[in-house]
């Protein structure tokens, strides 16, 4: 939600730097009242820093600067009808984003895997290449943030499904229509995750699912010799989380089959049949 | 049949007979799933007596046929046909192609290639 709330942001703030010079410069010649007053309608902006009154006043010649300027150094710095000459950008004075908003513009950051074992691999499906872009780009600050090396977005093959139906809905099928839907897939590998972190990546992507973006994840663990006691018991305490989940399922009932078969082989009437009494279900 | 159906509706689409028909076999294949799945073990079971697999055979037999897979038949939910259902939709084609034409469906879209 952190990143989201905070790209928002600063889509917002993106659009006032450019008005607000446009704004500045029509009213170059206003008083600093008028100044504060406007900065004071755009409070979504990033606090800039004012110009120190000790530094030199041809320093401030930047886009945002010029709008806390004064008359009288504003007249210093820019004569009218005069190029300004180039300053190099670690010598402007004006306010800069932070990094990691700044990062919001560029690509996502990645983290180099020391050993590249895959741990992970996540994919997103959807309708909507924009929908998919956007979260798969998401998905990788995610990872960056949480110190994951993450390899993709690898786009995966495009599945094309179509229909062909025809448009009446009695006879006539010589006049017909064709209905397509194709199902976008990118793919993010995480490399040398711990499983731990893994976990909190794809809950924190579950928490932010992004409308109209399925997600899958194969998880690979690598344990010790001798987990089978582990796993039993982890078995168990996962039968009730995910059986909720799988009663959506059509699964085929082995289980039960079996089971019944063995009450029927004892049953009166199949006892009579002789049929040995089975030891053991 | 009617020992079947449930005595309160418990369907909430478009109903008739035939969608009700349906929607009881399904539940009652659910239910006499493990039944017939038993008997037909112990019919192939080769190492069985032949008395006991015959019994299971006369069982089977007797069983009701909602209790089988094959009397299950999609239907429309939107007209309760069964002819031309689309799987993915559980629509028939017509409703399919105005739903698809309104944009009601996700991600199907008029093709032309």
């Amino acid at each position: 939600m952190s990143i989201l709330r905070r790209r928002d942001q600063c889509r917002s703030s993106l659009g006032t730097p450019s008005t607000r010079a446009r704004f500045s410069a029509a009213t170059r010649y206003r008083s600093q009242e008028d100044a504060e007053l406007h900065n004071r309608n755009l409070p979504e902006m990033p606090a800039p820093f004012q110009t120190p009154p000790s530094k030199p006043a041809n320093a401030s010649t930047g886009l945002l600067g010029e709008g806390y300027n004064t008359d009288a150094q504003m007249a210093q710095t820019t004569p009218e009808g005069q190029p300004q000459e180039y300053i190099p950008p670690e010598q402007r004075d004006d306010p800069r984003l932070p990094r990691s908003v700044q990062a919001i513009y560029l690509k996502p950051l990645k983290r180099r895997a020391q050993y590249g074992v895959p741990t992970c691999d996540l994919q997103l499906r959807s309708y909507n290449v924009r929908n998919v872009e956007f979260f798969a780009d998401f998905a990788l600050r995610a990872a960056y943030y949480l110190h994951l090396p993450a390899a993709g977005p690898i786009p995966l093959p495009r599945i094309t499904e179509r229909w062909t139906v025809p448009r009446s809905n009695f006879i006539f099928k010589k006049s017909q229509e064709n209905f397509e839907r194709i199902t976008l897939r990118r793919l993010i590998q995480i490399q040398d995750g711990h499983s731990e972190t893994v976990e909190i990546w794809l809950a924190f992507l579950r928490k932010h699912a992004y409308y109209g973006v399925g997600m899958k994840a194969n998880v690979w663990q690598h344990e010790k010799l001798g987990v089978g006691k582990t796993m039993d018991v982890s078995l168990e305490n996962l039968k009730q989380a995910m059986e909720p989940k799988w009663a959506h399922f059509g699964r085929r009932k082995t289980l039960e089959t079996s089971e019944r078969a063995f009450e029927m082989m004892k049953s009166e009437a199949f006892q009579r049949t002789g049929i040995p009494l089975p030891s053991s279900a | 049949m009617s020992q079947f159906r449930a005595k309160k509706l418990d369907l909430s689409c478009f109903i008739n007979v035939r969608v009700l028909r349906d929607h009881t076999k399904r539940k009652v294949f659910e239910q006499y799933e493990t039944e017939r799945q038993a008997l037909r073990y112990i019919i192939r079971n080769t190492t069985l007596p032949g008395r006991a697999r015959a019994q299971a055979q006369l069982q089977l037999s007797q069983m009701h046929c909602y209790t089988r897979s094959t009397q299950i038949n999609n239907r429309c939910i939107e007209g309760g046909k069964s002819r031309g259902v689309f799987k993915d939709f559980r629509m028939a084609r017509y409703p399919f192609r105005m739903n698809a034409l309104e944009g009601n469906i996700p991600g199907v879209k008029k093709a032309s290639w």
